[in-house]
């Protein structure tokens, strides 16, 4: 019994990093870099700010 | 002051630099396993033939090892896995200065750049 | 910048061009984050403090440590209600120190916590293991299942990765407080036989140079409730939340240390609780009780999944930011325009943490993430006192302002300066070897990374120039 479970704990495992990996490959395939990584720190403050860039 | 434009790195120098660091990383962490230099500095003092009372165990402690699952024999290794604490002074000295010399140098270049970042930042603005 | 609401079209929509982290977090998963993370303590790896030194020794480490964090929790407080951006102490050291100091503190962070997750693994592994009981199984399978499926839950979005964390580590919290009611502490021989166990010679069998030996494992009843402050930038009001979430985290962390020191040192011998690495599942077996028993075993597989799910979360956001700040390539700075994490990150670290749960131990794995632990709380105790003198009380917004100052800081340099000293005593030539790495990045950073920085797009706190510059 905990043998299967133990290769049953591999085979989710698999499933699971691949699903990542395929969505990675699909989100980095569909948008820009630029949008990913847009994200700036203290993002409040600077929206705050943009005005006088 | 005048902004500071850095330049563009190449593609391929960034997967240099993730690979330099990640390689570092493995360096700093497995170095150490492999040279033995990590773990703790215990040596066992072996006593033979040993029983509850000579491995200096009382009555209700020795309940409990074999209610665990030990007896005095295989209870052995894991009492008298000991620490023996001396100072040794040129490690201690060594490791003082290291780990101030890692400090000051911290600081005192974070200093320098903080002054770019802070001239950059407010004399631009005013 | 204090409470502000945030509406939601501003920071939950992709406006054409922008994509950044959610916030959705309140205290509770602020709390959930920082005892989720250190809970696994109580389960494994205090212990140790006794191996160093004795079950008393134990005790006092485990007061006085908790006067450490209670420091650092305080200090903490203050700065993170000011500076709330994702990183943590990185943001704070880069904003208050300076960048190399900053590119320092995110690696301690990324190593304390990748290593604190590979124990956790590793601990699920070893306790299947050991439940099982079957000739020839390995742990690997299990090991790499709690990375991978923790790993998943992150990417798919920081709020149900944090409310799974609230449900685990409020269980696994019960299953202390059922052990500690159910052996009846009220009335010691009973059940418990502290008087029997803990005598006189065997208090402090290293005598007093134990006690300050076993402040190197004590550190383990509390590692990581500084992780609190990684989810600044995905917290609703991060300058009330942040404060609270840790206050509130400590004073459960402090209960749970001295119930589970009681507990423990009661039910096992001192040689054997420094020995074991599941102490208290260990005491629910020799209660005798078979409910006990299963309730424990799940207390320390919870407590060591939700202190896996954490670390990967505050990891991963130290990462991100160094990739945001360009510290490291941009590329980690990438958010999931669905999920809204930094899912590169996230991908990147699982690898890593994979690789070290193959090819290290549990001890090893502790150590490594003490080191940068101590290392990391050095930092925060020079920090506070220069956030106070470049910007003193008054002359910007401060959520929390801690009280006693320099009193926290200088506490909690000095126990620091002794912890470096604790973990010398015996471990010694792997701070040497651990420092000696952080000196050679550093060199490399200042001299050579340093260059792709842009200079003053990393001051982004709206505060007045510091004082003395």
């Amino acid at each position: 019994m905990w043998f299967t479970l133990s290769y049953a704990a591999w085979g989710i495992s698999a499933a699971l990093v691949l699903w990542m990996l395929f969505d990675w490959f699909k989100v980095d395939t569909t948008y820009s870099e630029e949008v990913l990584t847009s994200s700036r720190e203290g993002e409040l403050e600077a929206i705050a700010e943009e005005h006088r860039v | 002051m005048a902004r500071y434009t850095p330049p563009v790195q190449s593609k391929s120098a960034q997967i240099f630099d993730i690979v330099f660091v990640v390689g570092a990383i493995f360096v700093a962490l497995w170095l150490p396993l492999k040279l033995g230099l990590a773990g703790a500095a215990k040596a066992i003092d072996k006593i033979d033939s040993p029983t509850w009372e000579t491995l200096g165990q009382n009555a209700t402690m020795s309940g409990i090892w074999e209610k665990l699952g030990y007896t005095p024999e295989t209870a052995h290794d894991i009492i008298q896995n000991r620490f023996h604490y001396v100072i040794d002074w040129p490690t201690l000295i060594v490791m003082a200065a290291v780990l101030i010399g890692y400090f000051v140098f911290l600081f005192r270049a974070s200093d320098k750049e903080f002054r770019d970042v802070i001239a950059e930042k407010f004399d631009e603005k005013s | 910048m204090t409470s502000t609401p945030v509406s939601p079209s501003l920071t939950n929509t992709i406006h054409g061009d922008r994509v950044s982290l959610l916030r959705v977090l309140g205290p509770v998963h602020v709390w959930a984050l920082g005892v989720g993370i250190v809970l696994v303590g109580e389960f494994t790896g205090w212990n140790f403090s006794a191996d160093k030194g004795g079950a008393l020794a134990a005790l006092i480490v485990c007061w006085v440590v908790g006067l450490l964090y209670t420091s650092v929790a305080m200090i903490d407080s203050e700065v993170t209600s000011t500076v709330a951006a994702a990183g943590g102490q990185y943001a704070q050291a880069k904003h208050i120190v300076g960048p190399l100091m900053a590119f320092n503190v995110a690696l301690f962070l990324v190593f304390a916590y990748t290593m604190l997750e590979v124990s956790d693994a590793i601990l699920v592994g070893d306790l299947m293991v050991t439940v099982a009981g079957t000739e020839g199984l390995e742990r690997h399978g299990f090991v790499v299942l709690t990375i991978a499926v923790l790993a998943w839950l992150n990417y798919r979005g920081v709020l149900m990765t944090l409310n799974f964390n609230f449900v685990i580590t409020a269980l696994a919290y019960l299953s202390i407080l059922v052990l500690f009611f159910s052996v009846q502490p009220w009335s010691q021989g009973a059940v418990l036989q502290l008087g029997q166990l803990v005598t006189p010679e065997n208090a402090l069998p290293y005598g007093w140079i134990g006690v300050i030996a076993a402040f190197q494992f004590g550190i383990w009843y509390y590692l990581g409730i500084e992780g609190t402050t990684q989810a600044a930038e995905e917290v609703r009001s991060p300058s009330r939340s942040l404060p609270y979430g840790t206050m509130a985290g400590m004073i459960t962390l402090l209960i749970a240390a001295a119930i589970t020191w009681y507990v423990c040192a009661s039910l096992l011998p001192w040689e054997y609780l420094g020995f074991t690495f599941f102490p208290l599942y260990d005491a629910a077996r020799v209660t005798g009780s078979g409910a006990l028993e299963f309730i424990m075993f799940w207390g320390t597989v919870l407590s060591a999944v939700a202190s896996a799910n954490g670390c990967i979360n505050d990891a991963a956001r130290a990462w991100f930011s160094l990739g945001r700040d360009r510290y490291l390539p941009s590329w980690f700075s990438a958010v999931h325009p669905k999920y809204r994490t930094p899912y590169r990150s996230i991908l990147f670290l699982l690898p890593i943490a994979l690789a070290f749960a193959f090819i290290a131990d549990l001890n090893q794995a502790i150590t490594f993430s003490i080191l940068s632990g101590v290392l990391q709380y050095t930092f925060m105790s020079i920090n506070i006192m220069m956030f106070r003198r470049k910007w003193p009380l008054g002359s910007i917004r401060r959520g929390y302002t801690h009280p006693f100052h320099p009193l926290p800081a200088i506490i909690l340099f000095l126990l620091c300066c002794v912890t470096f000293f604790a973990i010398f005593l015996g471990f010694g030539t792997q701070l040497i070897a651990m420092v000696a790495f952080y000196f050679l990045i550093s060199l490399w950073f200042h001299f050579y990374r340093y260059k792709f920085v842009r200079r003053g797009d990393q001051f982004t706190m709206p505060w007045p120039k510091p004082q003395g510059y």
